[in-house]
Formats: structure tokens, C-alpha cells, sequence
């Protein structure tokens, strides 16, 4: 009768059709496997499929090397994934698309504080942390309790502060190194395994301790599943998505400082390239955009595969154009798709 | 009525107050005040010559804010607005040959056709899948963006010379005298213009129009009262496509290249001249119009501010804090009336 | 001649019967009443025929012709118009606009405004004289807004006119004109169908009435042959008197013993509730009976601090509370189960052990980390205690049948120091065992742990069978109260619409 009505019916007759059609796809993913991991699996079984084909089409693609590379690069997608993670699971139409700005800026403005010593490490945290709470509280403030859109907002939140970027880069040169600390945590290696997977790991098993074992992981999908539920309930909904939005701008933030250590220098568009994939890999990894589900090892699994698919573009001569033609593909077809799943229950 | 007729009579304050709380009002006020700013400090502000090059200047902004502002009225919104103008430049670009007149014909047509494309492709996620607005353009923008670097990973490209008649007639041979000296007066771009406010008044005064109105004002009422809504959106995301193609035809006149990247920054920048002019975010509400109005603002915001020796840079940062004080401003009034 | 003739309909929606055999006949010319209780099927009647829902069975016969609608729009190329209830206005069109809304006419390629503005002119000018059509809707008051409804679906010109509870935003003086409209366009030859919970309504504009209880049609009567009586129509809509379970009802201790558990004082400013005071006293359950819609539900969304625009101020054990928000409720032991489970209770899609425990994490100074091991072993109780049928603690509540969600909702709150239980309709769309399990939960409840309880239920047998008192809301005000031997199905039902 209403809109949304007729289409989960059309929902609903296209998976009939597709399990006529695939009578594996019924198999696959069939009513046996634990719904919790079907995403995963399917990720999981998406990027081991890129790597063969990979293996295949281009000599050398398929070896430890390139794999523990596309671990590196993946780490970084994945942090700001969690930002993202964070603002989007407690609902309301949110996303963080400042946290690219907010990450290029703290590197620009410590890159100078630091500039190669580590004994000021120690202000640069300190800088980090202030700078990422201004952003998080103004995001949070502007969304939560004037209700303004979150997108809106954060996109004018990161023209501001690349509009600060460039004036203070208009100025002079961006001068400074990152503390050799952060060199070797980001950028170096240990072994053949990059540094910055331990860096990584312990923030995944964290962040999956506090998504599975304590009473925010429990809030958080609550607001974000129902937030008039939760209200009932006795939750402080607008405090909640406040409090999200002021993690998402620490935690990028704190990566803006990461990511200085990898590349060695500040330069303008160091953070902006990961707005769109730190989403696209949520969306891919399972976490519905209106909130309240998903799993955090879900977008590590969608960071890979999407850095994956990365690599062999540019593998095959393909480069920006080809990554930024996927991406947005993929981040389509995985919407329509999980739209689609959203409204036929 | 009564009541309202004794406010008048014993509060002339008070009817102000609530004229002065329309959103319209309060940004045409807004842009006589910047208009007369900038004439004062602009001292050859009122010469011919730079009128036209003004209108220049906020030509491509004032299409993409008119576009934007079909979707945002439809109950959509429009991120790969920017991206989708740097495509068709790009495609343009790719497509015309300096030396051979009739590739300009080829271009046009395709790139209008890639602009229907662009249009059909946003409105099926927005109003066919109903995915949110907001998503669907930001994953589409993406793409624009992919197929732009495909066609022109540098900027750069070539354009047919006649190509010119779209920013300045004097500049292409063989355009009759006549149109020369009218475009003294009356610049390629504000035909442009005036071309897209004659497509939306004949749009607003179909069913079309009426019902982009309707569904973004309420799309289940619109929907139980026989509208297709998926269509209705579909065709303001179309509409849309079509005058970012506008610009993009002004932007290859000016520049005869085309640049994958450039259009990026105007994603926001149109959006806020929508929230500037007045127009609801929330869809429904507003004139289309008014985003010309909008458009204006930010334009002579940015002006002022080069006359007050401000640099460049600080463009991107004063945009952004205009955003956000527009869209603040009136949620704040909500927030505190909500509070008494 | 008769336009419209339905027989045996019948429809459910899950595991609730909402019509097991309904009929109706609409003749040209005459308006047609619809009347029951809540509940009863009427409004789902008119549903079906509108083609907003499609019958599970039973035949629709319009015009001679056996007909199956799909959806309103194939109803309405048909001529059939059903006026929504501020359904299908949209907000930021003018009044003309909306009347034409949908069925706009061209001349060239712009559209006719004129005559639409015309056509808009003529309806309303009969209808409510004096509005100006070049308003916005969104500045229209909810009465006037209910007009221009009308006036839409009158546009449509359509031959049968079904009118959903179209008075119950309107003042007298619309109604009458209202009225005098439906009569001209009878007149003309359109048969109307048209329901109100208003009784002298029905007696004063309806040609005839059909009465429905408990999804069946049980009597039709014409006013051309039969007298008007209001007392016969009160018999059918509350039927015979079964109730064997009468004798298992115990009422709350008498009144000398009674200790006042809770005093709530409730001043409004908006229009759906209007100042209202009562008491509870412990171990009673309060009934709140009446008509679906007048301020039941905000009544009890008041007393859990969470209807924003209402200041309810609560005297418990001597201490004066203002609730403010949800929060001060609970910490109070003022606990609500909201009526609409699925919007206001449940997380859907989240397993049954995270519904239960999701409202501990409210509380201030709850330790981070979730005792899990603990918690899982309430819930297991709690489970047992309310025999909710269930394959597992981490089975997601989508999958519980209807009763057993209610269940969850009411299991969440028991871990908490009830005082107050405030149950909003907790038995709707819950099967009859699971609904005796609820009650018989609560009540023994309310005896054994000296908890209060109000309940909120639209069917009226539930409230006679289980209430130690009952009070009436009419348009957001307590308009009568029925204490001890006087509570009865019929005497509340009579209270409810007897009122002028």
C-alpha cells in the first residue's frame, strides 16, 4: 500500500528469483549458516576470489608481499572505519565525513611541534586529543541537539577545517617530520609484518571487546536500533549520538598522527582520501547505515577487500580513476542490496 | 483573523518581527545588504563590463544551487552535484576535436545524454530503491568522479572554437553582429540562466512540478493520493542533471578544458546556497528561485571578503561557517520556541 | 439500488481475527452507518472495501460486478473514495491544491488552475464557509485539515463516499455543515458509508446502520422502518452478556483499607490530554476505559515522564516528584509497557536476552562491562516465570508470536523495584491464552507485591474482567468513573459513547 510495502514485496520476489535461478546461492548461503557471519563469509569469499583472479590476470599480484601490504594500507581504512562505525551504528542518518580534515589537520599542526624529536610526542598527543574533542563536540552539538543532518554538518565541518589547512598552509610551507616513534609504529616494518598491525590489532580486539561485552555496545545499538525504544527506556538518546560524534573526532584524530608517521610529511589531502572508503568499507563490511547492527571485524574484512580491489586496479594500469569508479559500484550495489534486506523483514 | 487584525492595528513591531522570520525575507535583506556592500567597495561595480564579468563569475554556481535546489524540494539531496559537472566537461572535452566544427554537435548531444544518464541513475536509487538521498549521490559522486579520471585523469582537453559562444559571443567568428553587441549587454551566461528559470517555470506549472512539491513535502500522503512518486523524484533528480549540463556548458566555453576534479568544491557550496536563500533541507518548502538568491549571497560573501585583502585560502573555511550558521540559525529559533 | 453489497469478509492480520464474517449494503442515496466498539471490524471494513487491505474471504459486489481491488487507486478509478484521517494531505500545498491533488487537469501543458480553484471554491464553500483556499495546509487547524479531507475525496466525485470517523476533530457547528453536505450530495444520488464513535451522530444523519461486534455484522437496522432507539443500538454493540470467568473476580480490598500508593497531578498545554488528577492505591488495578484515541495512551506516556509539553507531578510515599524525563519515572519504579510494542517496546531485530536487559544500562553508575553470566541467568527466569515460549535467549524478538513479545516487554521491567506498572492495550493483537497468562501474571502481581497498576485496554471485556476501577476519557479529560459491582462490558461501553 505505501511505498515501502510494494517494494519489499518486489524484494522479496527478486530473492526467489535468484534462488531459482542459483540454486547455489540457496546453498551458500542457506538457511544453515549463522546469519551473524553470512556477511563476513561472503566478504571473506569476495576478496579470496579478487586474489586468484588477481593471481591469474596479473604475474605477482598473489604473492606475501603484496598481501602484507594490502594489510597496511587496509589498517588505515579500517581506523578511520571505526569512526565511522561508531557515529553510524547509533542511528539517526549518521556519518562523519570530517574525519579525513580532522586527521590532515592534527598532522599539519604537529608535523611542525614535533618536527623529528620525540620528546614532544607527549604535546602532539596532547594537541591530537584537544583537537579531535573540538571537532567531535561541534559535530555532536550541531547534530544531536540542534538536529541538524549529520552529513551536512560534518561536510561543512570538513570544509572548515581544510579551509584551516589551507590558510595556515597558505601562510608558509608545512614544515616539520613526525617523532620517529610514529615512523616506526606506522610505517615500519618488523620482520615482513608491517608495525602498524600491532597498532591495529589491539585496537580490533578492543573495539570488538567493547561491541560485544559492555553496556555501551548494548546502548549503542539500542539508540540505534529503536531510539524511541531506548528513550523509553530510560536512555539519554541525544547525549548518546553527542557522545559518538566526540569518539569519532578523537579517534581520527589520534589516526591524523598515525598517518603523519606513515607518510613522513603533512601535506593537504592526507586524510581526505579516506572519507570515502572508511564508508564504503562499513557499508561493504555488513553495518547497516541506519544503525543499530553489524560488527566491527566485519569492516576490517571490508577495508581488505576493498584496499584489495585497489591494488589490482592499479595493478592493472587502471589507478585513481578505476578505485574511485569501483568504489562507487560497489558502494551502490552493497546499498541497494542491504536497502533492499532492511525493509522485506 | 480578528486577532491578527488587531495585531496590525496595535503592533505594527510584531507583523515586522514576522515578516522579518519568513525565510525569504530575511535573505533577500541579506543579499541587498551584501550587494550594497560590494558596490561601495567595488568602485567600477555598476560598469558593463563588470556586471558581465560578476554574472561570470556566479554563473555555475547559481545553475548547480537552482538544481540543487529541485532535489532538495523533491525530499532529496544532491552530493555528486560537483562531480557531475566535472564529468561533463570531461566529456565534452574528450569528445571535441579544436579543428572540426561538427565534434562540438557529437559532444553536446552525448554529454546531454550522459547528464539524462547521471539523472536517471539518482533517481532510481533515491526514489525507485529508496536508499537515503544523501548515500545514494554521495556513492554516485564516486563514480562521476572514477569516469571523469578515466576520460581526463589530467585536466586539460580541447574544445571547438565556437564552443565560445557560450561565455562570450565576441570572441567567436561568424556570430552575427547583432547577437555581438547584445551579448555586450547580455552575457551567454545569463541566458544560460534565464534559459534555466524558463525550463523550471514551465515544470512548476505542470503536474510535475506540483508534485515535486508534493512528495517532498509528504511522500505517503503524496503516495496514497495516486502520485508515482518514484517517477516524480526520478525527474527532479533529471531536471537537475540538465542544469549542472548548463553549466558545464558555460564552464568548457570559459575554459575550452576540462578538469575531473574541479567541480568538487561545489557540491557544498550549492547546497549552501540552497540553505542560504531559504529553501527547507527538510524538502517542500521554498521557491527554486530563491536559490539564485542564495548563490548570490555566498558569491558576494566571497567577493567581500577578497576586498578586504583576505587570501584566497580562506574561501573553503568561510564557506563552511556560512553552512553551518544557516543551517543553525534556524534550528537554534526552533530549539529555543520548543523550550518556552 | 444497491451500489455496494459485501458478504461474509473476512480478514486477519497475523494471528488476529479483525473480521470473521462482515456485510454491509449501501444504496444509492443513503447514508449508511457503520457503528461498533473498538475493535469490532468496522474500520477495517471500510478499509477492505476502499482496497487498502484485501479480504482473506467473502465477496465484494459493486454495481452488479464482482470486484477485487488491489489498491486504493483502482477503488477510486471505480469511484469509490475513502477519506483517510489526515492521510493524504500534504502539508505544504495550499487547500485547492490538495483538494485536486492527484486528479489535476491540463490546459495545454500548464495545468487548469483555475478550474481547480473553482472546483476547490464549490466543495468548500458548502463545507466550511470561509476558508481561504490559497492557504497552506500546514496553517490549517486539525478540524479544518479533516475538512479539506473531505472536500479531496469529494472532488473525485466519487458514487460511494466512505467516511472514516470524519467528526473526531471537528466542532459542533462543522459538524453540522458537514452533515447538511452529506445530505445534498445523497440527494444527488451518492451512497455514503459512515462511521463515528459518536452515537447521536449516527442517529441524527444515518438513513440506516449496520452494527458490528467482534469482527461480525450482528444487526442492520433501517430508520425508515424502525424507530430510532438508542438503547436497542447499545444492546448490539455490547451484545449478550457471556462471561463465564465473572466468578473468578476478585475486587481490591475494601475501601477502608486502601493506602494510597501513588497521587498524580497532570497540568497539559497540548490539546490531546487535558488536566487530569487520579490516585492509585496499592495492590489495585486502575482501568482506564473509552474510546480509542482520547488521551489514554498520552495519559500514561505523562506518567512515565516521557510526553514532552506535560508537567506531571507525582506524590509517592510522601515524597513530591516532578517527572521530567523517562529516567525519573523508572528510578521511581514508574514503569511503562507502551501500546505500540514494536515501535516503542521492542528492538526488533536484537535477541530476547538483549530486550530484557537493555533497560539496566539506563541506570546511572551501571558497571561498564555487563555481568552477562548473571543477567543471562534472570532473563532465564524471568522466561520461566512468564512462560514466554521462546527457542533460545538469543533468538531475535522478531520471531516471537505477538503475545510473547508483549511478554518480553513486561519481563524487561521486572528485574527493576516496581511500585507502578503502567500497561498501554497490553493485550492487543496477543492470542487468548497468552492474554489470560499476561493478566493473570499482573493481577496476581498487583495482590501479592502490593504493585499498582494502570491499564490502559481498548477492549472493553478485558477492563471489566480485570479492573478494580475504571475510569472514562473523553477528548483527553476523566469523564466518568464506575467503581465495584458497577464495572461491567456494557456499563463502559455505555459510558464511552453516551457522552455528549
Amino acid at each position: 500500500m505505501l511505498p515501502c510495502v510494494e517494494n519489499s514485496v518486489k524484494v522479496r520476489r527478486m530473492e526467489t528469483f535468484l534462488k531459482k535461478t542459483f540454486p547455489w546461492y540457496g546453498w551458500i548461503l542457506g538457511s544453515w549458516f549463522p546469519m551473524q557471519y553470512r556477511k563476513a563469509f561472503t566478504i571473506l569469499l569476495l576478496t579470496v576470489l579478487l586474489y586468484v583472479g588477481g593471481g591469474v590476470i596479473v604475474p605477482g599480484f598473489l604473492t606475501l608481499e603484496q598481501i602484507l601490504l594490502t594489510l597496511k594500507l587496509a589498517a588505515f581504512i579500517a581506523l578511520f572505519g571505526l569512526c565511522q562505525m561508531i557515529v553510524i551504528v547509533a542511528g539517526g542518518g549518521g556519518l562523519d565525513l570530517s574525519v579525513g580534515y580532522t586527521a590532515t589537520l592534527t598532522a599539519v599542526l604537529t608535523a611542525s611541534i614535533m618536527d623529528g624529536r620525540n620528546a614532544y610526542l607527549g604535546v602532539a598527543l596532547l594537541v591530537a586529543l584537544v583537537l579531535g574533542l573540538l571537532v567531535g563536540l561541534a559535530n555532536g552539538a550541531l547534530t544531536s541537539y540542534l538536529k541538524l543532518p549529520p552529513l551536512v554538518v560534518t561536510l561543512a565541518m570538513a570544509d572548515i577545517l581544510q579551509g584551516i589547512v589551507n590558510a595556515y598552509v597558505a601562510g608558509k610551507a608545512i614544515t616539520g617530520r613526525p617523532s620517529p616513534v610514529l615512523v616506526t609504529l606506522a610505517a615500519r616494518l618488523t620482520g615482513v609484518f608491517p608495525n602498524i598491525l600491532f597498532v591495529l590489532i589491539p585496537v580490533a580486539v578492543l573495539a570488538i571487546l567493547v561491541f560485544e561485552r559492555t553496556k555501551w555496545e548494548q546502548i549503542l545499538f539500542g539508540v540505534g536500533a529503536n531510539e524511541r525504544t531506548a528513550y523509553l527506556c530510560g536512555i539519554n538518546v541525544k547525549k548518546v549520538r553527542f557522545l559518538t560524534f566526540v569518539a569519532s573526532g578523537v579517534l581520527a584524530s589520534l589516526i591524523g598522527l598515525l598517518l603523519l608517521g606513515n607518510m613522513g610529511i603533512a601535506f593537504k589531502d592526507m586524510g581526505s582520501n579516506y572519507v570515502m572508503p572508511s564508508i564504503a568499507a562499513v557499508v561493504v563490511g555488513g553495518v547497516p547505515l541506519a544503525g543499530g547492527g553489524g560488527s566491527y571485524f566485519g569492516v576490517i574484512l571490508g577495508s581488505i577487500f576493498l584496499q584489495a580491489l585497489t591494488n589490482l586496479l592499479t595493478a592493472l594500469g587502471l589507478g585513481d580513476a578505476g578505485k574511485w569508479l569501483g568504489f562507487g559500484i560497489i558502494l551502490f550495489a552493497m546499498l541497494s542490496v542491504y536497502a533492499g534486506n532492511r525493509r522485506s523483514r | 483573523m480578528d486577532a491578527a487584525r488587531k495585531g496590525i492595528v496595535a503592533l505594527p513591531f510584531e507583523v515586522l518581527k514576522r515578516a522579518l522570520l519568513q525565510p525569504e525575507t530575511s535573505s533577500l535583506l541579506m543579499f541587498s545588504v551584501l550587494f550594497g556592500i560590494t558596490a561601495i567597495l567595488q568602485e567600477n561595480f555598476f560598469e558593463a563590463k563588470s556586471i558581465v564579468r560578476t554574472i561570470n563569475s556566479f554563473a555555475p554556481l547559481i545553475l548547480l544551487a537552482m538544481g540543487q535546489a529541485i532535489v532538495i524540494i523533491s525530499g532529496g539531496i544532491d552530493l555528486s552535484s560537483g562531480a557531475a559537472l566535472s564529468l561533463f566537461t570531461c566529456v565534452l572535452t574528450t569528445v571535441m576535436k579544436k579543428d572540426d566544427p561538427v565534434t562540438g554537435v557529437y559532444a553536446l548531444i552525448l554529454a546531454f545524454l550522459v547528464a539524462l544518464g547521471t539523472g536517471v541513475v539518482n533517481g532510481l536509487g533515491i526514489g525507485y530503491l529508496r536508499i537515503p538521498p544523501v548515500i545514494v549521490t554521495f556513492a554516485t559522486s564516486y563514480a562521476w568522479l572514477g569516469i571523469a579520471l578515466f576520460l581526463r585523469p589530467t585536466p586539460g582537453g580541447e574544445s571547438v572554437p565556437w564552443f565560445r559562444v557560450f561565455y562570450n559571443m565576441r570572441a567567436v567568428e561568424g556570430v552575427p553582429e547583432v547577437l555581438k553587441s547584445l551579448g555586450n549587454y547580455v552575457p551567454p551566461a545569463l541566458l544560460l540562466i534565464a534559459g534555466a528559470c524558463v525550463l523550471w517555470y514551465v515544470v512548476s506549472r505542470t503536474r510535475t512540478g506540483r508534485y515535486i512539491y508534493a512528495v517532498g513535502s509528504n511522500i505517503e500522503s503524496a503516495y496514497v493520493s495516486g502520485i508515482n512518486t518514484g517517477k516524480t523524484q526520478m525527474l527532479a533528480c533529471v531536471l537537475n542533471a540538465i542544469l549542472i549540463f548548463l553549466a558545464a556548458l558555460f564552464f568548457v566555453g570559459q575554459n575550452q578544458t576540462g578538469d575531473a576534479r574541479m567541480g568538487g568544491p561545489l557540491t557544498l557550496r550549492s547546497i549552501a546556497a540552497v540553505v542560504v536563500g531559504g529553501i527547507a533541507l527538510s524538502g517542500g518548502r521554498g521557491s527554486v528561485y530563491l536559490a539564485i538568491v542564495g548563490a548570490l549571497i555566498l558569491g558576494f560573501v566571497g567577493r567581500i571578503i577578497f576586498f578586504a585583502n583576505v587570501p584566497n585560502a580562506y574561501q573553503t573555511l568561510v564557506s563552511g561557517i556560512i553552512v553551518i550558521a544557516a543551517i543553525a540559525g534556524p534550528a537554534y529559533a526552533t530549539l529555543r520556541r520548543e523550550l518556552r | 439500488m444497491v451500489v455496494l453489497e459485501a458478504r461474509g469478509i473476512r480478514k486477519h492480520f497475523g494471528g488476529v481475527v479483525a473480521l470473521s464474517d462482515g456485510n454491509l449494503c449501501c444504496r444509492q442515496g443513503r447514508i449508511t452507518g457503520l457503528l461498533g466498539a473498538n475493535g469490532s471490524g468496522k474500520s477495517t471494513m471500510s478499509k477492505i472495501i476502499a482496497g487498502v487491505y484485501k479480504p482473506d474471504g467473502g465477496e465484494i459486489w459493486y454495481k452488479g460486478r464482482l470486484v477485487h481491488y488491489r489498491n486504493p487507486s483502482e477503488a477510486k478509478r471505480d469511484g469509490i473514495a475513502l477519506v483517510f484521517q489526515n492521510l493524504s494531505l500534504v502539508p505544504d500545498l495550499t487547500v485547492w491544491q490538495n483538494v485536486v491533488l492527484g486528479m489535476e487537469k491540463s490546459r495545454g501543458i500548464f495545468l487548469d488552475n483555475q478550474e481547480a480553484k473553482q472546483i476547490a471554491r464549490d466543495i468548500l464553500s458548502k463545507l466550511l464557509p470561509g476558508l481561504d483556499i490559497t492557504r497552506k495546509v500546514y496553517e490549517l487547524s486539525p478540524g479544518e485539515m479533516q475538512i479539506v479531507e473531505v472536500a479531496k475525496a469529494i472532488a473525485e466525485k466519487p458514487q460511494l463516499l466512505i467516511l472514516d470517523e470524519p467528526t473526531a476533530a471537528l466542532e459542533h457547528a462543522q459538524v453540522k455543515s458537514l452533515f447538511a453536505y452529506m445530505r445534498a450530495l445523497a440527494q444527488s444520488g451518492v451512497a455514503i458509508v459512515f462511521t463515528s464513535h459518536r452515537l447521536w451522530e449516527v442517529m441524527e444523519i444515518c438513513d440506516d446502520v449496520t452494527i458490528f461486534r467482534n469482527g461480525a455484522t450482528v444487526a442492520y437496522i433501517d430508520f425508515d422502518r424502525e424507530e430510532k432507539d438508542p438503547e436497542t443500538i447499545i444492546g448490539h454493540i455490547t451484545g449478550e452478556v457471556v462471561r463465564p470467568l465473572l466468578a473468578e473476580r476478585t475486587f481490591g480490598e475494601g475501601s477502608e483499607s486502601r493506602e494510597i500508593l501513588l497521587r498524580a497531578r497532570i497540568r497539559s498545554r497540548v490539546k490531546s490530554l487535558r488536566d487530569v488528577s487520579l490516585e492509585l492505591a496499592r495492590g489495585e488495578i486502575l482501568g482506564i476505559g473509552g474510546l480509542a484515541g482520547q488521551g489514554q495512551n498520552e495519559l500514561l506516556y505523562a506518567l512515565a515522564g516521557s510526553f514532552p509539553g506535560v508537567q506531571c507531578e507525582v506524590e509517592m510515599g510522601g515524597k513530591k516528584i516532578i517527572l521530567r524525563r523517562p529516567q525519573d519515572a523508572i528510578q521511581n519504579g514508574i514503569l511503562l509497557v507502551p501500546g505500540d510494542r514494536q515501535k516503542e517496546g521492542l528492538f526488533l531485530e536484537h535477541s530476547v536476552y538483549s530486550n530484557m536487559v537493555f533497560p539496566k544500562f539506563g541506570l546511572p553508575r551501571h558497571p561498564v562491562v555487563i555481568p552477562e553470566k548473571k543477567y543471562r541467568r534472570e532473563c532465564e527466569d524471568v522466561v520461566r516465570l512468564l512462560s514466554i515460549k521462546v527457542s533460545g535467549l538469543d533468538a531475535p524478538v522478531s520471531t516471537l508470536s505477538g503475545g510473547n513479545q508483549q511478554k518480553v516487554v513486561v519481563g524487561k521491567w521486572l528485574s527493576f523495584n516496581v511500585k507502578v506498572f503502567l500497561l498501554a492495550d497490553p493485550a492487543k493483537g496477543v492470542d487468548i491464552g497468552a492474554k489470560k497468562d499476561l493478566y493473570e501474571y499482573i493481577r496476581r502481581l498487583a495482590r501479592e507485591r502490593g504493585i499498582g497498576v494502570i491499564l490502559y485496554a481498548s477492549d472493553h471485556e478485558e477492563l471489566a474482567q480485570y479492573a478494580d476501577r475504571v475510569l472514562i476519557m473523553y477528548e483527553g479529560s476523566i469523564v466518568a468513573e464506575l467503581t465495584g459491582e458497577g464495572i461491567s462490558e456494557e456499563a463502559i461501553t455505555a459510558a464511552s459513547v453516551q457522552v455528549r
